[in-house]
């Protein structure tokens, strides 16, 4: 039950090697398809001033044709945490706006994940123990369902129901308008009433990836070869589904877990707009309408490393959840 | 008993196989007839906004007095078309990167692999929003292109640990030893082994290229000229359909996608169940 020095260095480098994939799409998309949309970065029409114009052009390289020293620049600039001006909040930089937005989607993203996680494990776990039944197939229906129909779809019918009909949630934002003027609890409790449908939706939408990767899972892991010899021992019934069955059938999930994370992440950014949810995927939104490219590029880089992260501390659980990674 | 057993056997899948290619039929012929189909003309705005569904609108009209009902049939032409062709060149590139770096253990095909890996990582819509916003414009062929290129990471890497244990079994020595080529392995022996695991990925993929090409339309940067079902929900959101209790206008669009990926799912389950009855109930997926 511990993590293996060597493990950890390998995960932790591979965490690294993504991200700099990262980057470097993120410098190199752009250029690639638009010629030097770079240039956007410091365009003088959206700065408003030639001398700020030029000073960021400066910053990020523009001023050299090569490809190699705008990179260089880019990544000086990036490890200071500078990704350039948003042209639409302008003067505020990137960063400050993006890290405003983030904890808004991490926060619905996160807590939906786990969610939907659960109630997938539990759902897909009595559907393998009991095929054929009709809450297995039910689930299954369901599932399929869900998987066919877009994540913001789900959002809009579940405004629809229960903010507008029903009138029990509110329709949007993430907080009341009143915001400012309540108590400590009552803002934590204004923004857990707004979080509730979005993250709902969020869990639904994602649930039946989970449903249906848990019940493969253990419909197969139930017709191991362990499973004929712990019953050979003698073991109860109930030792060997928890123990034998569901134990193994957990580890692939936890892998198809990560790989979903990003799958939830595109669909928070559609969710989000449904929601007008103030988040990172908000945020997308409007930089689309307003051609705000640093923004665009910058929310890019945000989503990746937020996965990235997510990931990395995903990998360096797994050890203790299944010790024979370690050795792998 | 044991005939009724056979006969439900030699059926099986092909109540399922039926059903989807009748669904998909469906849908083709929509996309294609869809200027007959609609009962009225693409963006005619003559009508009363916001009218429920009746004999004259079968799914009412929207903010703008169109009708909803036009709208969708025009916006099956979209959905279809980038649906089919972006999953048919993600199943192209996906079975091709997967089969060659699951045949050809070199290097090349480790650090393909490790690629695609990281790739994995980063979401793929993210990616596309970025391609499609740096686009000097998004017709209806680069919204295709940039789903269909974007999307067969997840696939590869399923084909490729496939082909790995598939080229583990006797018959690949077998036809080696007869002489076959590696190219003749790969397409005559391998390829058809693998029939299963790519019809399952190219349902799948088929279904996200339909989820995705109604994600970045309802971010507005989808094809702003063509109408698809996407766009049909941006709209409606955008104009507070919610608000007018139009439920007609935010229904349709997604039930219609559904119904689209159902198609898919029974064709690619009932010829698996196919598959599994003529090749024997061994396979495993």
């Amino acid at each position: 039950m511990r993590i293996e020095p060597a493990y950890a260095v390998r995960r932790v480098a591979f965490a690294a090697a993504t991200l700099l994939a990262a980057i470097i799409m993120n410098f190199l998309l752009p250029r690639l398809i638009a010629g030097n949309p770079a240039e956007m970065i410091a365009s003088q029409t959206a700065l408003g001033s030639a001398e700020v114009a030029d000073a960021i052009k400066k910053q990020f390289g523009l001023e050299n044709d090569s490809l190699l020293y705008q990179f260089k620049q880019y990544i000086v600039q990036l490890a200071h945490g500078n990704l350039g001006i948003s042209y639409f909040n302008y003067p505020t930089p990137v960063a400050g706006v993006l890290l405003h937005a983030l904890p808004w989607t991490l926060g619905i993203v996160l807590v939906s994940t786990l969610v939907s996680y659960s109630a997938g494990w539990l759902i897909g776990i009595r559907g393998a123990l009991k095929p054929g039944t009709w809450f297995d197939n039910v689930a299954l229906a369901v599932s399929f369902f869900i998987n066919s129909v877009p994540y913001f779809w789900i959002g809009i019918l579940l405004i629809l129901l229960f903010g507008y009909k029903l009138d029990w949630f509110p329709m949007g934002q993430a907080f009341a308008v009143d915001y400012d003027t309540l108590s400590a609890a009552g803002k934590l409790r204004s923004i857990a009433y707004h979080a509730i449908l979005p993250t709902v939706s969020l869990a639904i939408a994602s649930l039946a990836s989970h449903i249906l990767v848990l019940r493969n899972n253990l419909s197969r892991a139930l017709t191991e070869d362990y499973m004929v010899l712990a019953r050979a021992k003698g073991l109860s019934a109930r030792r060997r589904t928890y123990q034998y069955g569901v134990r193994n059938a957990f580890l692939p999930a936890f892998t198809g877990f990560m790989l979903t994370l990003g799958h939830v992440v595109g669909g928070a950014i559609t969710m989000e707009i449904v929601f007008s949810y103030p988040g990172i995927g908000m945020l997308t939104y409007n930089a689309i309408l307003n051609h705000d490219y640093p923004l665009i590029q910058g929310a890019f880089l945000m989503i990746a490393v937020s996965i990235i992260t997510v990931n990395l501390l995903a990998d360096l659980i797994y050890p203790f959840i299944d010790p024979r990674v370690n050795l792998s | 008993m044991a005939t009724t057993r056979t006969d439900s056997r030699q059926r099986s899948g092909r109540g399922k196989l039926l059903a989807g290619t009748l669904i998909l039929a469906f849908f083709a012929v929509v996309t294609l007839a869809a200027s007959q189909l609609a009962p009225y003309p693409k963006n005619d705005i003559d009508f009363e906004s916001w009218l429920a569904p009746s004999g004259a609108h079968l799914l009412g009209t929207d903010s703008y007095g169109q009708d909803v009902f036009s709208q969708l049939v025009y916006g099956t032409r979209t959905s279809f078309l980038v649906g089919i062709l972006a999953g048919l060149i993600t199943t192209v590139i996906g079975v091709l990167v997967g089969v060659t770096a699951g045949f050809y253990r070199r290097w090349v095909s480790d650090a393909l692999m490790f690629l695609v890996d990281l790739l994995l990582i980063i979401p793929i819509m993210a990616l596309m929003i970025i391609l499609a916003s740096y686009l000097p414009s998004m017709g209806l062929t680069s919204t295709i292109l940039v789903i269909g290129l974007l999307s067969w990471l997840y696939m590869a890497r399923s084909i490729r640990s496939q082909t790995l244990s598939e080229r583990q079994r006797g018959y690949v020595e077998a036809a080696r030893v007869a002489g076959m080529s590696n190219v003749s392995v790969m397409l005559r022996e391998i390829l058809p082994n693998l029939y299963p695991i790519i019809l399952a990925n190219l349902v799948s993929v088929t279904t996200q290229a339909v989820l995705a090409e109604a994600g970045l339309s309802f971010l507005g940067i989808g094809d702003p000229k063509n109408v698809s079902w996407g766009t049909i929900l941006a709209l409606a959101h955008a104009n507070n359909a919610i608000m007018y209790d139009a439920w007609w206008w935010i229904v349709p669009p997604g039930l219609a996608t559904a119904l689209f990926c159902f198609g898919f799912i029974l064709i690619g389950n009932g010829s698996l169940e196919r598959y599994r009855y003529k090749r024997g109930a061994a396979q495993q997926l």
